[in-house]
Protein backbone atom coordinates (compact mmCIF):
# COMPACT_ATOMS: atom_id res chain seq x y z
CA UNK A 1 0.00 0.00 0.00
CA UNK A 2 1.41 3.80 -0.79
CA UNK A 3 1.43 5.78 1.28
CA UNK A 4 2.39 8.38 -0.76
CA UNK A 5 1.62 8.79 -4.51
CA UNK A 6 2.90 12.27 -6.47
CA UNK A 7 2.17 11.50 -10.41
CA UNK A 8 3.35 13.38 -13.23
CA UNK A 9 4.01 16.72 -10.52
CA UNK A 10 4.91 20.56 -12.03
CA UNK A 11 5.61 23.14 -9.53
CA UNK A 12 7.10 26.33 -10.40
CA UNK A 13 7.88 29.67 -8.05
CA UNK A 14 6.18 32.58 -9.30
CA UNK A 15 7.96 35.93 -8.88
CA UNK A 16 6.00 38.92 -8.73
CA UNK A 17 6.68 42.93 -9.49
CA UNK A 18 5.27 45.06 -6.92
CA UNK A 19 1.57 44.92 -8.46
CA UNK A 20 1.36 41.72 -7.87
CA UNK A 21 1.88 40.47 -11.72
CA UNK A 22 3.87 37.46 -12.64
CA UNK A 23 7.12 38.23 -13.94
CA UNK A 24 9.01 34.93 -14.36
CA UNK A 25 8.68 31.72 -13.11
CA UNK A 26 11.19 29.11 -11.83
CA UNK A 27 10.25 25.47 -12.48
CA UNK A 28 11.32 23.91 -9.23
CA UNK A 29 9.62 20.10 -10.14
CA UNK A 30 9.32 19.14 -13.50
CA UNK A 31 6.80 15.78 -14.08
CA UNK A 32 8.28 14.16 -10.53
CA UNK A 33 6.44 10.78 -10.13
CA UNK A 34 7.08 9.01 -7.14
CA UNK A 35 5.23 6.37 -5.26
CA UNK A 36 6.12 5.81 -1.57
CA UNK A 37 5.31 2.40 0.47
CA UNK A 38 3.83 2.64 3.88
CA UNK A 39 6.34 1.24 6.91
CA UNK A 40 9.41 2.44 4.29
CA UNK A 41 12.50 4.84 4.59
CA UNK A 42 13.34 6.82 2.01
CA UNK A 43 16.02 8.73 1.54
CA UNK A 44 15.87 12.14 -0.88
CA UNK A 45 19.19 13.14 -2.05
CA UNK A 46 20.18 16.04 -4.65
CA UNK A 47 21.91 19.11 -5.00
CA UNK A 48 20.92 22.56 -3.44
CA UNK A 49 18.22 23.43 -5.96
CA UNK A 50 17.29 20.06 -6.97
CA UNK A 51 13.71 20.73 -5.83
CA UNK A 52 13.83 18.07 -2.97
CA UNK A 53 12.48 20.50 -0.59
CA UNK A 54 9.64 21.22 -2.45
CA UNK A 55 8.84 18.07 -3.08
CA UNK A 56 8.61 17.73 0.93
CA UNK A 57 6.47 20.36 1.32
CA UNK A 58 3.87 18.94 -1.24
CA UNK A 59 3.54 15.42 0.87
CA UNK A 60 2.35 17.97 3.80
CA UNK A 61 0.30 20.03 1.54
CA UNK A 62 2.09 23.23 2.22
CA UNK A 63 2.75 23.53 -1.22
CA UNK A 64 -0.16 22.20 -4.05
CA UNK A 65 1.22 21.26 -6.92
CA UNK A 66 0.43 23.05 -10.03
CA UNK A 67 0.14 20.03 -12.12
CA UNK A 68 -0.70 16.48 -11.85
CA UNK A 69 -1.28 15.20 -8.12
CA UNK A 70 -0.38 13.97 -4.58
CA UNK A 71 -2.06 11.68 -2.50
CA UNK A 72 -1.50 11.13 0.66
CA UNK A 73 -3.50 8.09 2.05
CA UNK A 74 -5.30 8.06 -1.05
CA UNK A 75 -6.93 12.35 -0.21
CA UNK A 76 -5.68 14.59 -2.43
CA UNK A 77 -3.30 17.64 -1.53
CA UNK A 78 -5.65 20.09 -3.48
CA UNK A 79 -8.62 18.80 -1.22
CA UNK A 80 -8.77 21.81 1.36
CA UNK A 81 -11.57 20.05 3.10
CA UNK A 82 -8.90 17.02 3.58
CA UNK A 83 -5.93 19.74 4.83
CA UNK A 84 -6.37 18.86 8.34
CA UNK A 85 -6.59 15.13 7.66
CA UNK A 86 -3.22 15.38 5.88
CA UNK A 87 -1.18 17.19 7.67
CA UNK A 88 -2.33 14.59 10.49
CA UNK A 89 -1.41 12.13 8.34
CA UNK A 90 2.19 13.55 7.36
CA UNK A 91 3.95 15.20 9.94
CA UNK A 92 6.38 17.40 9.09
CA UNK A 93 10.10 18.57 10.65
CA UNK A 94 12.19 21.40 9.48
CA UNK A 95 15.92 21.86 10.05
CA UNK A 96 16.00 24.80 12.30
CA UNK A 97 14.82 23.51 15.39
CA UNK A 98 14.56 26.90 17.14
CA UNK A 99 12.15 28.20 14.49
CA UNK A 100 10.03 25.35 14.49
CA UNK A 101 9.38 24.74 18.89
CA UNK A 102 6.89 27.28 20.13
CA UNK A 103 6.70 26.94 23.39
CA UNK A 104 8.73 27.91 27.08
CA UNK A 105 7.94 24.05 28.11
CA UNK A 106 9.22 20.83 26.31
CA UNK A 107 5.96 19.25 26.81
CA UNK A 108 3.68 22.08 26.26
CA UNK A 109 5.23 22.34 22.64
CA UNK A 110 4.92 18.44 22.65
CA UNK A 111 1.30 18.79 23.25
CA UNK A 112 0.39 21.69 20.66
CA UNK A 113 -0.29 19.70 17.92
CA UNK A 114 -2.66 17.42 19.70
CA UNK A 115 -4.33 20.81 21.04
CA UNK A 116 -4.72 22.02 17.97
CA UNK A 117 -6.63 18.98 16.38
CA UNK A 118 -8.41 18.84 19.43
CA UNK A 119 -7.69 15.66 21.27
CA UNK A 120 -8.91 15.48 24.66
CA UNK A 121 -6.93 16.71 27.76
CA UNK A 122 -6.41 13.19 28.89
CA UNK A 123 -5.48 11.70 25.92
CA UNK A 124 -2.83 14.46 25.59
CA UNK A 125 -1.26 14.10 28.25
CA UNK A 126 -1.19 10.46 26.93
CA UNK A 127 0.40 11.10 23.83
CA UNK A 128 2.96 13.96 25.47
CA UNK A 129 4.22 10.55 27.80
CA UNK A 130 4.49 8.39 24.38
CA UNK A 131 5.72 10.61 22.31
CA UNK A 132 8.84 11.82 24.36
CA UNK A 133 9.63 8.41 25.33
CA UNK A 134 9.78 6.88 21.67
CA UNK A 135 12.58 9.88 21.12
CA UNK A 136 14.25 9.68 24.66
CA UNK A 137 13.47 12.83 26.13
CA UNK A 138 11.16 12.24 29.14
CA UNK A 139 13.44 13.45 31.32
CA UNK A 140 13.26 17.11 30.03
CA UNK A 141 9.96 17.21 29.99
CA UNK A 142 9.69 20.44 32.55
CA UNK A 143 13.08 21.99 30.57
CA UNK A 144 12.95 25.31 28.95
CA UNK A 145 13.88 24.43 24.77
CA UNK A 146 16.50 27.31 25.63
CA UNK A 147 18.47 24.64 28.07
CA UNK A 148 18.75 22.06 25.37
CA UNK A 149 21.52 21.49 22.79
CA UNK A 150 19.95 21.17 19.18
CA UNK A 151 19.95 17.75 19.00
CA UNK A 152 18.07 17.37 22.28
CA UNK A 153 15.52 20.32 20.44
CA UNK A 154 15.46 18.26 17.25
CA UNK A 155 14.26 15.52 19.22
CA UNK A 156 11.35 17.47 20.83
CA UNK A 157 10.12 18.78 17.68
CA UNK A 158 10.18 15.43 16.31
CA UNK A 159 8.09 14.48 19.46
CA UNK A 160 5.72 16.93 18.62
CA UNK A 161 5.14 15.46 15.07
CA UNK A 162 4.85 11.96 17.22
CA UNK A 163 2.42 13.20 19.01
CA UNK A 164 -0.34 13.64 16.82
CA UNK A 165 0.36 9.44 15.68
CA UNK A 166 1.15 10.26 11.97
CA UNK A 167 1.70 7.44 9.43
CA UNK A 168 4.49 9.46 7.74
CA UNK A 169 6.86 11.78 8.91
CA UNK A 170 9.13 13.98 6.56
CA UNK A 171 11.87 15.43 7.50
CA UNK A 172 13.41 18.35 5.60
CA UNK A 173 17.25 18.36 6.60
CA UNK A 174 16.70 17.73 10.06
CA UNK A 175 19.87 17.22 10.55
CA UNK A 176 21.58 19.60 8.60
CA UNK A 177 22.02 22.34 12.10
CA UNK A 178 23.54 19.86 14.53
CA UNK A 179 26.87 18.49 15.43
CA UNK A 180 27.59 15.02 14.74
CA UNK A 181 26.78 13.26 18.17
CA UNK A 182 23.40 15.16 17.94
CA UNK A 183 22.99 14.08 14.45
CA UNK A 184 23.22 10.66 15.50
CA UNK A 185 21.02 10.94 18.65
CA UNK A 186 18.12 12.67 15.80
CA UNK A 187 18.99 9.59 13.30
CA UNK A 188 18.72 6.76 16.02
CA UNK A 189 15.34 8.08 16.89
CA UNK A 190 14.16 8.29 13.60
CA UNK A 191 15.17 4.82 12.72
CA UNK A 192 13.89 3.71 15.86
CA UNK A 193 9.93 4.77 15.25
CA UNK A 194 10.50 3.50 11.22
CA UNK A 195 11.37 0.20 12.88
CA UNK A 196 9.57 -0.17 15.91
CA UNK A 197 6.22 1.91 14.74
CA UNK A 198 5.98 1.45 10.94
CA UNK A 199 6.04 5.27 10.67
CA UNK A 200 6.78 5.95 7.05
CA UNK A 201 9.67 8.04 6.50
CA UNK A 202 11.20 10.41 4.47
CA UNK A 203 14.47 11.86 5.36
CA UNK A 204 15.99 15.06 2.75
CA UNK A 205 19.51 15.30 3.56
CA UNK A 206 22.69 16.64 2.44
CA UNK A 207 24.54 13.88 4.55
CA UNK A 208 25.73 10.31 2.16
CA UNK A 209 26.03 8.66 5.27
CA UNK A 210 22.60 8.94 6.62
CA UNK A 211 21.11 7.27 3.22
CA UNK A 212 23.16 4.14 3.65
CA UNK A 213 20.25 2.84 6.25
CA UNK A 214 17.76 3.84 4.08
CA UNK A 215 15.43 1.13 2.55
CA UNK A 216 15.27 3.35 -0.61
CA UNK A 217 17.08 6.05 -2.16
CA UNK A 218 15.88 8.95 -4.55
CA UNK A 219 18.52 11.35 -5.96
CA UNK A 220 17.14 14.53 -7.31
CA UNK A 221 18.30 17.21 -10.41
CA UNK A 222 16.75 19.71 -11.44
CA UNK A 223 13.55 18.68 -10.46
CA UNK A 224 13.33 15.81 -11.92
CA UNK A 225 14.11 11.85 -10.67
CA UNK A 226 17.94 12.33 -12.01
CA UNK A 227 18.85 9.73 -14.66
CA UNK A 228 21.88 7.40 -14.54
CA UNK A 229 24.07 7.23 -17.58
CA UNK A 230 22.79 4.11 -18.56
CA UNK A 231 19.34 5.52 -18.61
CA UNK A 232 17.69 4.19 -15.55
CA UNK A 233 16.41 6.63 -12.97
CA UNK A 234 18.63 6.86 -9.66
CA UNK A 235 15.62 4.95 -7.61
CA UNK A 236 16.66 2.32 -5.58
CA UNK A 237 18.11 0.50 -2.65
CA UNK A 238 21.53 2.42 -1.03
CA UNK A 239 23.49 -0.63 -2.58
CA UNK A 240 22.61 0.10 -6.08
CA UNK A 241 22.51 4.01 -5.89
CA UNK A 242 26.09 4.05 -3.92
CA UNK A 243 27.43 1.68 -6.75
CA UNK A 244 26.75 4.77 -9.41
CA UNK A 245 29.89 6.37 -8.30
CA UNK A 246 30.14 8.10 -11.06
CA UNK A 247 26.60 9.32 -12.01
CA UNK A 248 26.77 10.58 -8.16
CA UNK A 249 29.68 12.35 -8.94
CA UNK A 250 28.66 13.71 -12.12
CA UNK A 251 25.58 15.09 -10.29
CA UNK A 252 27.78 16.77 -8.04
CA UNK A 253 26.72 14.53 -4.83
CA UNK A 254 29.92 12.65 -2.81
CA UNK A 255 29.10 8.91 -2.07
CA UNK A 256 29.41 7.82 1.58
CA UNK A 257 33.38 7.37 2.58
CA UNK A 258 33.51 3.62 2.81
CA UNK A 259 31.72 3.60 -0.90
CA UNK A 260 34.67 5.78 -1.90
CA UNK A 261 37.22 4.01 -0.60
CA UNK A 262 36.05 0.97 -1.66
CA UNK A 263 35.65 2.43 -5.58
CA UNK A 264 39.08 3.77 -5.48
CA UNK A 265 40.64 0.49 -4.33
CA UNK A 266 38.43 -0.95 -7.36
CA UNK A 267 39.97 1.72 -9.93
CA UNK A 268 43.09 0.54 -8.57
CA UNK A 269 43.16 -2.83 -9.52
CA UNK A 270 41.76 -4.89 -6.78
CA UNK A 271 38.40 -7.48 -7.39
CA UNK A 272 35.81 -5.91 -5.31
CA UNK A 273 32.08 -5.45 -5.85
CA UNK A 274 30.29 -2.42 -6.21
CA UNK A 275 28.65 -0.64 -3.81
CA UNK A 276 30.22 -1.73 -0.21
CA UNK A 277 28.26 0.42 2.18
CA UNK A 278 29.73 -0.12 5.64
CA UNK A 279 33.09 -0.98 6.98
CA UNK A 280 32.33 -4.43 8.00
CA UNK A 281 31.64 -5.36 4.08
CA UNK A 282 34.61 -3.30 3.36
CA UNK A 283 36.59 -5.63 5.63
CA UNK A 284 35.05 -8.37 4.61
CA UNK A 285 35.65 -7.97 1.05
CA UNK A 286 39.11 -7.19 1.59
CA UNK A 287 40.03 -11.10 3.71
CA UNK A 288 37.66 -12.50 0.56
CA UNK A 289 40.51 -11.03 -1.32
CA UNK A 290 43.51 -11.83 0.38
CA UNK A 291 42.23 -15.33 1.09
CA UNK A 292 42.02 -16.11 -2.52
CA UNK B 1 25.10 32.65 29.71
CA UNK B 2 22.32 34.86 28.00
CA UNK B 3 20.12 31.59 27.25
CA UNK B 4 19.50 31.42 30.63
CA UNK B 5 17.59 34.85 31.45
CA UNK B 6 14.55 34.47 32.71
CA UNK B 7 11.78 37.19 31.77
CA UNK B 8 9.70 38.83 33.96
CA UNK B 9 10.54 38.71 37.46
CA UNK B 10 8.95 34.98 38.69
CA UNK B 11 10.57 33.99 42.06
CA UNK B 12 10.18 30.42 42.05
CA UNK B 13 9.16 29.00 45.10
CA UNK B 14 5.92 26.77 46.11
CA UNK B 15 3.56 28.49 47.69
CA UNK B 16 -0.17 28.81 48.04
CA UNK B 17 -0.45 32.16 46.10
CA UNK B 18 2.19 30.48 43.58
CA UNK B 19 -0.51 27.85 43.47
CA UNK B 20 -3.15 29.62 42.75
CA UNK B 21 -5.28 30.38 39.48
CA UNK B 22 -3.65 33.25 37.46
CA UNK B 23 -6.89 34.71 36.99
CA UNK B 24 -7.67 34.25 40.52
CA UNK B 25 -4.23 36.65 40.43
CA UNK B 26 -5.24 38.86 38.29
CA UNK B 27 -8.91 39.46 40.40
CA UNK B 28 -6.85 39.91 43.05
CA UNK B 29 -4.81 42.49 41.98
CA UNK B 30 -7.62 44.38 40.53
CA UNK B 31 -9.51 44.33 43.83
CA UNK B 32 -6.90 45.77 45.70
CA UNK B 33 -5.76 48.43 43.37
CA UNK B 34 -8.94 49.51 43.21
CA UNK B 35 -9.53 49.49 47.27
CA UNK B 36 -6.90 51.55 47.41
CA UNK B 37 -8.67 54.48 45.66
CA UNK B 38 -12.29 53.24 47.54
CA UNK B 39 -10.99 53.97 51.04
CA UNK B 40 -9.31 57.57 52.22
CA UNK B 41 -9.17 56.92 55.96
CA UNK B 42 -6.96 55.80 57.94
CA UNK B 43 -8.80 52.54 58.87
CA UNK B 44 -8.78 51.24 55.60
CA UNK B 45 -4.88 51.68 55.02
CA UNK B 46 -4.65 50.07 58.04
CA UNK B 47 -6.26 47.19 56.98
CA UNK B 48 -4.91 47.03 53.47
CA UNK B 49 -1.56 46.95 54.77
CA UNK B 50 -2.17 44.19 57.01
CA UNK B 51 -3.47 42.14 54.17
CA UNK B 52 -0.96 42.71 51.57
CA UNK B 53 1.68 41.93 54.54
CA UNK B 54 -0.34 38.46 55.17
CA UNK B 55 -0.25 38.01 51.53
CA UNK B 56 3.35 38.65 51.11
CA UNK B 57 3.97 36.33 54.26
CA UNK B 58 1.97 33.61 52.50
CA UNK B 59 3.71 34.14 48.94
CA UNK B 60 7.28 33.10 50.69
CA UNK B 61 8.76 35.51 48.39
CA UNK B 62 12.00 37.99 50.43
CA UNK B 63 10.43 41.36 51.03
CA UNK B 64 13.71 42.95 49.17
CA UNK B 65 12.03 41.51 45.62
CA UNK B 66 9.17 43.37 46.72
CA UNK B 67 10.75 46.65 46.68
CA UNK B 68 12.53 46.40 43.42
CA UNK B 69 9.98 47.68 41.34
CA UNK B 70 9.60 50.94 43.58
CA UNK B 71 13.34 52.37 42.57
CA UNK B 72 11.67 52.51 38.64
CA UNK B 73 8.63 54.95 40.15
CA UNK B 74 10.83 56.82 42.95
CA UNK B 75 10.67 59.97 40.98
CA UNK B 76 6.96 59.78 40.42
CA UNK B 77 6.68 59.25 43.86
CA UNK B 78 8.91 62.42 45.42
CA UNK B 79 7.32 64.43 42.85
CA UNK B 80 3.75 63.68 43.63
CA UNK B 81 4.39 63.95 47.57
CA UNK B 82 5.96 67.21 47.61
CA UNK B 83 3.37 68.40 45.28
CA UNK B 84 0.93 67.32 47.36
CA UNK B 85 2.64 68.71 51.10
CA UNK B 86 3.28 72.28 49.02
CA UNK B 87 0.37 72.99 46.66
CA UNK B 88 -2.51 71.93 49.23
CA UNK B 89 -4.45 74.48 51.15
CA UNK B 90 -4.49 74.72 54.60
CA UNK B 91 -2.54 75.68 58.09
CA UNK B 92 1.01 76.24 57.71
CA UNK B 93 3.23 73.97 59.53
CA UNK B 94 6.62 75.08 57.47
CA UNK B 95 7.89 77.73 55.57
CA UNK B 96 11.11 77.57 53.01
CA UNK B 97 11.02 80.81 50.96
CA UNK B 98 7.72 80.66 48.93
CA UNK B 99 6.57 77.52 49.19
CA UNK B 100 4.27 76.57 52.19
CA UNK B 101 4.25 73.18 53.47
CA UNK B 102 0.66 72.21 55.36
CA UNK B 103 -0.63 69.80 57.39
CA UNK B 104 -3.73 68.98 55.40
CA UNK B 105 -0.80 68.69 52.74
CA UNK B 106 1.46 66.46 54.71
CA UNK B 107 -1.74 64.02 55.86
CA UNK B 108 -2.60 64.07 52.16
CA UNK B 109 0.38 62.95 50.60
CA UNK B 110 1.38 60.25 53.28
CA UNK B 111 -1.77 58.59 51.76
CA UNK B 112 -0.70 59.49 48.52
CA UNK B 113 2.89 57.58 48.68
CA UNK B 114 1.58 54.95 50.86
CA UNK B 115 -1.12 54.24 48.16
CA UNK B 116 1.73 54.85 45.40
CA UNK B 117 3.71 52.32 46.99
CA UNK B 118 0.78 49.56 47.70
CA UNK B 119 0.14 50.04 43.88
CA UNK B 120 3.50 48.70 42.46
CA UNK B 121 4.09 45.88 45.65
CA UNK B 122 0.86 45.16 44.78
CA UNK B 123 1.20 44.28 41.35
CA UNK B 124 4.84 43.05 41.66
CA UNK B 125 3.00 40.27 43.74
CA UNK B 126 1.44 38.92 41.16
CA UNK B 127 4.37 38.78 38.44
CA UNK B 128 6.80 37.53 41.13
CA UNK B 129 4.46 34.59 41.65
CA UNK B 130 2.83 33.91 38.32
CA UNK B 131 5.07 32.42 35.17
CA UNK B 132 4.27 34.41 32.07
CA UNK B 133 3.02 31.68 30.28
CA UNK B 134 0.54 31.33 33.13
CA UNK B 135 -0.23 35.06 33.21
CA UNK B 136 -1.01 34.52 29.55
CA UNK B 137 -3.48 32.00 29.75
CA UNK B 138 -4.62 33.23 32.60
CA UNK B 139 -5.74 36.39 30.87
CA UNK B 140 -6.72 34.40 27.62
CA UNK B 141 -9.10 33.17 29.28
CA UNK B 142 -10.51 35.86 31.86
CA UNK B 143 -10.71 38.84 28.51
CA UNK B 144 -12.47 35.78 26.49
CA UNK B 145 -15.66 37.91 26.37
CA UNK B 146 -13.93 40.37 24.70
CA UNK B 147 -14.05 38.24 21.38
CA UNK B 148 -17.67 39.04 21.04
CA UNK B 149 -16.76 42.37 20.30
CA UNK B 150 -14.20 41.12 17.60
CA UNK B 151 -11.26 41.42 19.62
CA UNK B 152 -8.88 38.38 18.82
CA UNK B 153 -8.02 37.17 22.32
CA UNK B 154 -6.80 34.05 21.96
CA UNK B 155 -4.48 35.17 18.30
CA UNK B 156 -3.06 37.63 20.86
CA UNK B 157 -2.49 35.42 23.76
CA UNK B 158 -0.67 32.83 21.13
CA UNK B 159 1.53 36.19 20.33
CA UNK B 160 2.36 37.29 23.28
CA UNK B 161 3.55 33.64 24.40
CA UNK B 162 5.75 33.14 20.56
CA UNK B 163 7.15 36.33 21.92
CA UNK B 164 8.27 35.44 25.00
CA UNK B 165 9.34 32.14 23.99
CA UNK B 166 11.78 34.20 21.16
CA UNK B 167 12.99 36.92 23.98
CA UNK B 168 16.33 34.87 24.54
CA UNK B 169 16.52 33.67 20.97
CA UNK B 170 16.73 37.18 19.43
CA UNK B 171 19.10 38.01 22.16
CA UNK B 172 21.39 36.03 21.90
CA UNK B 173 21.10 36.46 17.93
CA UNK B 174 21.90 39.95 18.46
CA UNK B 175 24.74 39.47 20.42
CA UNK B 176 25.86 37.74 18.01
CA UNK B 177 25.71 40.09 15.20
CA UNK B 178 27.16 42.90 17.65
CA UNK B 179 30.35 40.51 17.95
CA UNK B 180 30.74 39.81 14.22
CA UNK B 181 30.05 43.49 13.00
CA UNK B 182 32.55 44.33 15.51
CA UNK B 183 34.45 42.24 14.24
CA UNK B 184 34.51 43.63 10.60
CA UNK B 185 35.25 47.30 12.34
CA UNK B 186 31.88 48.67 13.66
CA UNK B 187 32.06 50.66 16.62
CA UNK B 188 28.94 50.33 19.48
CA UNK B 189 30.39 52.29 22.44
CA UNK B 190 31.83 55.78 21.29
CA UNK B 191 30.97 58.51 19.70
CA UNK B 192 27.39 61.19 20.74
CA UNK B 193 23.93 59.75 21.13
CA UNK B 194 23.55 60.50 17.11
CA UNK B 195 26.72 58.35 16.33
CA UNK B 196 25.76 55.49 18.32
CA UNK B 197 22.23 55.96 17.27
CA UNK B 198 23.59 55.33 13.30
CA UNK B 199 25.80 52.81 14.68
CA UNK B 200 22.67 50.27 15.46
CA UNK B 201 21.92 50.29 12.10
CA UNK B 202 24.27 47.49 11.07
CA UNK B 203 22.90 45.88 13.79
CA UNK B 204 19.03 46.37 13.41
CA UNK B 205 19.20 45.86 9.84
CA UNK B 206 20.53 42.07 10.40
CA UNK B 207 18.13 41.17 12.98
CA UNK B 208 14.95 42.09 11.37
CA UNK B 209 15.76 40.18 8.22
CA UNK B 210 16.49 37.28 10.52
CA UNK B 211 13.79 37.64 12.70
CA UNK B 212 10.99 37.85 9.40
CA UNK B 213 13.08 34.53 8.57
CA UNK B 214 12.33 33.38 11.78
CA UNK B 215 8.75 34.23 11.82
CA UNK B 216 8.23 32.78 8.59
CA UNK B 217 9.92 29.12 9.59
CA UNK B 218 7.89 29.07 12.69
CA UNK B 219 3.97 29.96 10.79
CA UNK B 220 5.23 27.52 8.85
CA UNK B 221 6.24 24.81 11.63
CA UNK B 222 2.92 25.58 13.36
CA UNK B 223 0.73 25.15 9.97
CA UNK B 224 2.04 21.81 9.75
CA UNK B 225 1.36 20.91 13.32
CA UNK B 226 -2.33 21.52 12.05
CA UNK B 227 -2.64 25.28 14.00
CA UNK B 228 -5.48 26.70 12.42
CA UNK B 229 -6.75 29.56 15.22
CA UNK B 230 -8.32 29.41 18.29
CA UNK B 231 -11.05 27.37 16.82
CA UNK B 232 -11.40 23.90 18.40
CA UNK B 233 -8.64 23.90 20.03
CA UNK B 234 -8.20 22.04 22.85
CA UNK B 235 -5.69 22.63 26.09
CA UNK B 236 -2.92 19.85 28.05
CA UNK B 237 -3.68 21.88 30.81
CA UNK B 238 -6.56 23.91 31.19
CA UNK B 239 -7.14 26.53 33.78
CA UNK B 240 -9.49 25.15 36.72
CA UNK B 241 -10.87 26.51 39.57
CA UNK B 242 -9.70 24.99 42.67
CA UNK B 243 -11.43 25.18 46.41
CA UNK B 244 -8.05 27.38 47.08
CA UNK B 245 -9.30 29.86 44.43
CA UNK B 246 -12.69 30.16 45.79
CA UNK B 247 -11.82 30.64 49.47
CA UNK B 248 -9.20 33.18 48.17
CA UNK B 249 -12.19 34.61 45.65
CA UNK B 250 -14.55 34.75 49.13
CA UNK B 251 -11.80 37.00 51.20
CA UNK B 252 -11.03 39.32 48.39
CA UNK B 253 -14.94 40.15 47.94
CA UNK B 254 -15.16 40.29 52.17
CA UNK B 255 -12.15 42.44 51.97
CA UNK B 256 -13.38 45.00 49.42
CA UNK B 257 -16.80 45.31 51.19
CA UNK B 258 -14.56 45.96 54.35
CA UNK B 259 -12.46 48.64 52.17
CA UNK B 260 -16.01 50.36 51.17
CA UNK B 261 -16.94 50.64 54.60
CA UNK B 262 -13.82 52.35 55.92
CA UNK B 263 -15.17 55.21 53.75
CA UNK B 264 -18.05 55.59 56.37
CA UNK B 265 -15.90 55.39 59.55
CA UNK B 266 -15.34 58.57 60.77
CA UNK B 267 -12.30 58.59 62.20
CA UNK B 268 -10.64 62.10 63.03
CA UNK B 269 -6.66 61.90 63.46
CA UNK B 270 -6.41 65.15 65.04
Amino acid sequence: MNIISAAHVVYDYLIRDENDKVVDKRTALRDVSLEIAQGSFVCLLGHNGSGKSTFAKLINAMNLPGEGTVLVSGMDTKDESHLLDIRMTAGMVFQNPDNQIISNVVEEDVGFGPENIGVPEDEILQRVDEALQKVGMTAYRLKSPNQLSGGQKQRVAIAGIVAMRPKCIVMDEPTAMLDPTGRKDVLSAVHELNKKEGVTVVLITHYMEEAVDADRVVVLEKGEIAKASDGSLMDGTPREIFSKVEDLRRLRLSVPVITELGYELKQAGLPLRDGILTRDELVKELVRIKAQ
Amino acid sequence: MIRDITIGQYYPVDSVIHRLDPRTKLAGTVIFLISLFVTSSPVGYVLATLVLAGVIKLSRVPFKFMTRGLRAILIVLLLSVSFNIFLTPGTTILKIGFLRATKEGLILAGFMGLRLVYLVIGSSLMTLTTTPTQLTDGLEKSLRFLNRVGVPVHDIAMMMSIALRFIPILVEETDKIMKAQTARGADFDSGNLIQRAKAMIPLLVPLFVSAFRRASDLAMAMEARCYHGGEGRTKMHPLRYETRDRIAYLLMFVYLALMIASRFIRFRLF
